[in-house]
Formats: structure tokens, sequence, C-alpha cells
């Protein structure tokens, strides 16, 4: 084993490296990490899974500082060992930015950003389609039940959460309105939001999420990637001193499948973004020699982006076996507590989150994709959501 | 003999404590199952064993000689200044802010190296007074006033000085504000030039002025300093105005001269951290300004060769965290050592 090691590491650093893999990837991540659960465990997934059918070998390479981004872009580079550079996340872009026609015949990739240089792929998500599919579902979770908000967490305050915040907002609008419309009775919903500016600290997580809970919002979105870990801390905790097992409250998960989370009765649905999708058909492309450098927008018509449903479960609690977060022996009960929890709210509710997505799908509603401060301004004025 | 003996003593100690925090490294990666070996090997290798690795490590080396001089400062007056890192918010903030204003690219650093510097003492003045006039403990005082910079920059930098179009940063500092790379294609600015230079000039002052020597005798005896006619006050007022430059300036180089954005992200992501660095970095250059200097470049170098040592020796990163954290306590430790010792002596004594 420890011969083997010794061996790899002295072919990366010889540069004529035998051919022994397909092909290289490094996977370089933000200050964010492994271990969130969601958007970087996706970005690994998706690589790893493409790894395993290409025969590829992956470097991962995780940033201790923002000031890392540049350096470990370029260091990837300069090594002239990658036949792909995966950059996770918007964070990474100046950097990338700077390094890309520096080696223009470097290949890269990067996830929520876009770079305009002919060497690099950006991979973009339609994230307002699903978070209108998740604000209608909250909407609706608080008119059905009588709370007085929902709630969502973001991160830094970056355009991409526009994207979020924008299109919860548009869905929790629609969500009240499908309400009334079925029930004739209308409900006096607001909405709870606050940019904690971290990505990585879980702490601020939960106490953003126990103060929506204690004004009583009937689901918390995550917006925050590792975040989500404190938010369904404060949930469960919530639940907890309520006597309960079950939400509501619930949270809402983001980029991963989260519902397996919590037993798999806390998190009533994930705004999926499938960053796993992303960083696969990347690798795929330069492994098949398609790969161009420009622009790939994934959304709900290719299955970027989308509302979990049974089958993500059960890859998803694939994934959570993996990351060590439960055993196999969580997986009947996870599946069993999911299934009870979602037969608890009214067909109806899940039956106008499909006909929203539907209506997306066909182009019928046009869902608003705040892109700057000024454009995101615009929809909180046109959405205030406000008791 | 005993004379050569007292001069090489420290650089000796420092030696020996770096070889067994390499030795305590190299354990804890066998331990788990990765083989220091290799790890090595490209840690050194990509930090001082080509040009890139090399300008990284000084441009690490930047903001870390001047936190790590604002702590030793205090500590050769008698002081623990823990505040560097608070004082480096204000100093960051301030070269932000000054990049603002229009000025021509020769004017413009300097204007925003003195602000900075001068947003570093006034975020000390506080504690200084305390200490000075009520005799409020440094430590605690300048741990709070972190806290306080902490929010207040972050405040700032989501509310005051954010860009516009991208609110995840700061405005980045205007381009004829910039302190120029001084290798293009790395890292390296002429910040490594201004931090050096403090260096030198705290050399300068601690042992060939008058109240230079004054401080040192502060710190060494503070009764018999006093009896001698040095005004503790005045000394504490001067070191910690001193501390607060070179905080403060920490923060200035770090957002003038380091690309690709050359602003502050929100939640501080790229700057955190430098004044806590800083004291580990005192330790090891035994808070000697000159001492300082070899101390943060291996610091920097670490820190540099620990991004390749994930990629091509296989270690993950927080393994590497863990080895860099041994390496660096094995090398704080003869400094902590003999501050321990001179508490303990002090306390006997009165």
């Amino acid at each position: 084993m420890a011969l083997r090691r010794i061996g790899v590491a002295v072919l990366a650093m010889v540069l004529v490296a035998l051919p022994v893999w397909a092909g290289r990837v490094a996977l370089i991540l933000d200050v964010g990490g492994r271990g969130d659960l969601s958007f970087n465990d996706m970005a690994f997934k998706g690589t790893e899974e493409a790894c395993a059918d290409f025969g590829w070998e992956m470097v991962e390479i995780q940033s201790a500082t923002s000031a890392d981004y540049l350096p470990n872009i370029r260091n990837a580079a300069r090594s002239r060992q990658f036949d792909l550079i995966i950059c996770v996340g918007f964070l990474l872009a100046d950097a990338l930015n700077v390094v890309a026609p520096e080696f223009p015949n470097q290949k890269f990739a990067i996830i929520d950003a876009v770079v305009p240089h002919p060497n690099v792929l950006s991979i973009v998500f339609e994230e307002q389609e699903g978070s209108a599919l998740v604000g209608a579902l909250a909407g609706m979770l608080a008119a059905h039940y009588g709370y007085p908000y929902v709630g969502v967490v973001l991160g830094i305050e970056i355009p991409v959460l526009y994207h979020f915040e924008g299109g919860y907002r548009f869905g929790i609008d629609w969500g009240l309105r499908k309400y009334a419309e079925v029930t004739g009775k209308t409900a006096d919903v607001g909405l709870l939001w606050v940019y904690t500016g971290t990505f990585s600290d879980i702490a601020k997580g939960k106490a953003a999420a126990e103060a929506q809970l204690e004004q009583g919002a009937v689901a918390v979105y995550n917006v925050a990637g590792p975040l989500g870990i404190g938010i369904l801390e404060a949930v469960t905790a919530k639940l907890a001193r309520e006597g309960r097992e079950a939400g509501p409250p619930f949270m809402i998960g983001v980029d991963a499948n989260q519902d397996w989370m919590g037993d798999g009765n806390k998190v009533v649905a994930s705004m999926m973004k499938r960053v796993d999708v992303g960083c696969y058909t990347a690798i795929k492309m330069v492994h098949e020699g398609t790969f161009q450098g420009g622009l790939l927008s994934l959304g709900l018509k290719n299955k970027g982006v989308g509302i979990s449903r049974y089958d993500d479960l059960l890859d998803f609690i694939e994934f959570g076996i993996k990351a060590g977060a439960i055993t196999e022996a969580d997986r009947a009960r996870i599946i069993e507590n999911w299934k009870a929890m979602r037969a608890a709210i009214p067909a109806w509710i899940w039956q106008a989150v499909d006909e929203l997505e539907a209506k997306i799908l066909s182009g019928e509603i046009a869902v608003p994709k705040p892109k700057t401060r000024e454009e995101m301004l615009a929809v909180r004025a046109l959405y205030p959501l406000t008791r | 003999m005993r004379r050569l003996w007292l001069g090489i003593r420290p650089l000796a100690e420092s030696l020996l404590a770096g070889v067994i925090g390499l030795g305590g490294g190299a354990l804890i990666m066998w331990a788990w199952g990765y083989n220091p070996w290799p790890a090595y090997r490209v840690l050194f290798q990509e930090s001082f064993g080509n040009a890139y690795g090399l300008a990284s490590a000084l441009a690490n080396a930047t903001p870390l000689i001047l936190t790590a001089l604002a702590f030793a400062i205090g500590a050769r007056a008698g002081l623990f200044i823990i505040g560097a890192e608070g004082m480096m918010y204000m100093g960051a903030m301030a070269a932000v802010a000054t990049s603002l204003l229009r000025l021509p690219s020769g004017l413009h650093p300097l204007l925003s190296l003195v602000l900075a510097a001068l947003a570093g003492i006034l975020w000390g003045l506080v504690p200084a007074l305390l200490r000075a006039l009520r005799g409020v403990h440094e430590v605690i005082s300048t741990i709070m006033f972190n806290w306080l910079s902490h929010f207040l920059a972050f405040y700032l930098v989501a509310n005051v000085l954010v860009d516009p179009v991208r609110a995840e940063k700061t405005v980045s500092v205007a381009r004829t504000a910039r302190l120029p790379l001084l290798v293009r294609g790395t890292d390296l600015s002429l910040g490594i030039v201004v931090a050096a230079g403090c260096a030198l000039l705290a050399y300068l002052w601690l042992w060939h002025t008058v109240s230079g020597y004054e401080v040192r005798a502060a710190g060494a005896n503070p009764e018999a300093a006093r009896y001698a006619g040095v005004s503790p006050r005045t000394t504490v007022l001067l070191v910690f105005a001193l501390a607060g430059a070179f905080g403060g300036l920490a923060g200035a180089v770090e957002t003038m001269g380091r690309p690709p954005t050359y602003a502050v992200y929100s939640g501080l992501t790229n700057i955190a951290g430098f004044g806590f660095d800083g004291i580990g970095v005192a330790m090891i250059g035994r808070n000697h300004p000159l001492g300082i200097i070899p101390a943060a470049v291996f610091y920097g170098g670490l820190q540099a060769g620990a991004r390749l040592m994930q990629m091509w020796a296989k270690v993950p990163f927080e393994m590497v965290r863990a080895v860099q954290g041994v390496i660096v306590l094995a090398l704080a430790l003869p400094e902590l050592l003999r501050i321990f010792r001179r508490l303990r002596r002090a306390r006997r004594t009165s």
C-alpha cells in the first residue's frame, strides 16, 4: 500500500508520467470544502462517478482561505498533469479569469459562474426554477398548517443566490394564490429571510434558523450548503421541544437531495441542483473529445435542477451512507418515515407542485431570475411577502 | 565562549524544535497510514525548491511579518498584545476605503498605507489607554477588540464598502492604489518590501535608539525601568501605537497586493487569521524583528507547500493542517517556555 503511494507520488512529480489512467481531473473546492452533504459533496460525487465510468483519476484540492484560489488553480495548471480542472463554485471565478488565459491549452470547467475564455466550460443552473417549486410547497404548507411564516437561510450574498431567493419568493406567492383557489380562503403568510454571510459557519445557520422557527416559520429553506446541518439541528430541537419527531416545521434541502437527513421526516423536500451532473458532463465531454468552451445551462428541462422525489431519495441514501452520515441499518426506517411524512401532506399540495413544474417546463410560467442587486430589489418589491 | 553560546543558543533551540516538529508531523502521517517521505518532499520542493513556490512563500509571508512584528514589539515591552487581528481588519478596511478616492498612482498606495497604519493605531488606542490609565490587562481588552473589529468589518464589507454589482466582496482596490507585482504570474507584490522594511525599522528602533532601549528595559524588568525614570505609560502608548501601525499595514498590504480580486470577501475569508498566525510566527522568530522575517517565510512556505501536498502526495487537507500545526507548535515551544519561565520568576520575586 505504502509502496503504491510512493509510486503515485513519484509518477506525478516526474513530468513524463506513464499513462496508467485514461485521464486525470483536478477538483478545486472553495473554503466551504467537503463534508457539506450538499454543494461540494455533490461535485465530488459526480466527479467520482465519471472517474469510475471512464477510468480517470481524481485529485481533490481544498482551499484553506480564499487567498488560495489563485495559487491552487495555477499550481494545477502549471503541473500540466490534468486533462481537466474543475473549479467548484462562483468564488473561484476571479482566479480562473486570471489563470485561464495563462494556460490556453489547459481545459477548465467552472460551476456557477461564467468565465468567458475559449478553454473554459461555464456550467450554470436555473436555480430559480427549482426554488419556485419548493417555494410553492412552503407557501401552501404554511397556509395549510396555519403557520404565519416561511423561512429561508442564505449564505453569502452572491448573484447566484439571487436566483434562489427570487424563485422562492415567486413560488411562495404562487403557492398562496393556489391555496386561495383550492380552499377559497386567503392565508396571511410572510417570508423570513437572512443572508448569513458565510458558507461554512454551521453555528450561524443554526442561530438563524432558530430565530425563524421561533417566529413561526413552517419550513426553513437551506440556501447555504453546510449551514443546512445547523438548520436541521434547529428544526430537530424545535420538534423535540414540542414532543414530536416529524415536521412541521421542516427544513427544505438544497443542492443534494437532503430528504434522508434527520431520519427522513424533517426535510420535507429538497431543491436539487445537480452539480454532480455538471461535473460528470464536463469530464464526459473531455473524455469523448467533444469538450468546447462556452456555456452549459442546466435547468428543469435537462434535469439539472428539480424537486426531490422517491427515486432521488433511494439514490441519496447511498450518498449519505458513503459520506458516513448514516448506516445501512437506517435505510428502511428513513424510507418509511419519509413516505409517512409526505403522505401526511394533502395530495392537492403535491399535485399543485407538479402543476407548477409542468407550467414552467411548457413555458407558460416564467420564473424571475434576478442577476444583480437592482434586479433582486425589484423582485423583492414585486413579492414583498410581509405580514 | 559563553557569549557565543548565548548567541547561538536560540538558533540551536529553534533548529532542534524544527526537527522535533517535522518528526512529530511524520509520526502523525505514518500513524494514519500516509507516507511522510513523499509528503515532505512535495512540501519543501514546492515551497522552496522552485521559483513559483518561493514567490508564493514570500507572498504568504508578507502580512505575517507585519502581524508578527505587532506581537513581538509588545512582547519586548512585556505586553501581550493579541490585537493584531482586529487592527489588521481595520487596516484592510481603510485600504479599501482609501481606494475609493481618485489619486495619481504614485501617491495613492502611499496614502492608503498611511491611513491603514492610522486605522490600526486608532483601533489600539482604547486598549492602550485602558492599560496605561486603568491597568486593564491588554490580553482581555485586545481579544475583545478583535471581536468588535470582526463584526464592524463584517458590517462594513456587507453594507458600506460593498461592491454594488458583486455583493460577496467589497469594491476592489483601485488600480492606481495597488501594490505592483514583483514577478508576473505569481502572487508576490511590492508588499514584501514594505513588510521587510518595517522589520528592519523595528530592529533599528529597538536596538539602536534610546526609546527602543527603554522599551526593552521596561519589558525585561518593569520595576527597575521605572526606577531608572522610564515612564510606563509612555511605553505602553508607544508600543501600542507601533503594534497598531504594523497590524493595520498587514491588512493593507494583503488587500492592496494580493491578486486576483484586491478586495475583502464577505466573511473576511481572505484575511481572517493572519493576526493569530502572526503570534506563531513571532514565537518562531523568537520575538526578534530580524528573526521574524525567516520565520514568516518558513511559515508562508509551509502554507504554499501544503497546497501541493494534498495534490501530489495524496495526504488529505485536514491531515496537512494537522501536520502544519505540529510543526508550528514545536517551533513556538522554545519561546513559549522562555516566556513562562520569566512569568514564573516574576511571580516569585513579587
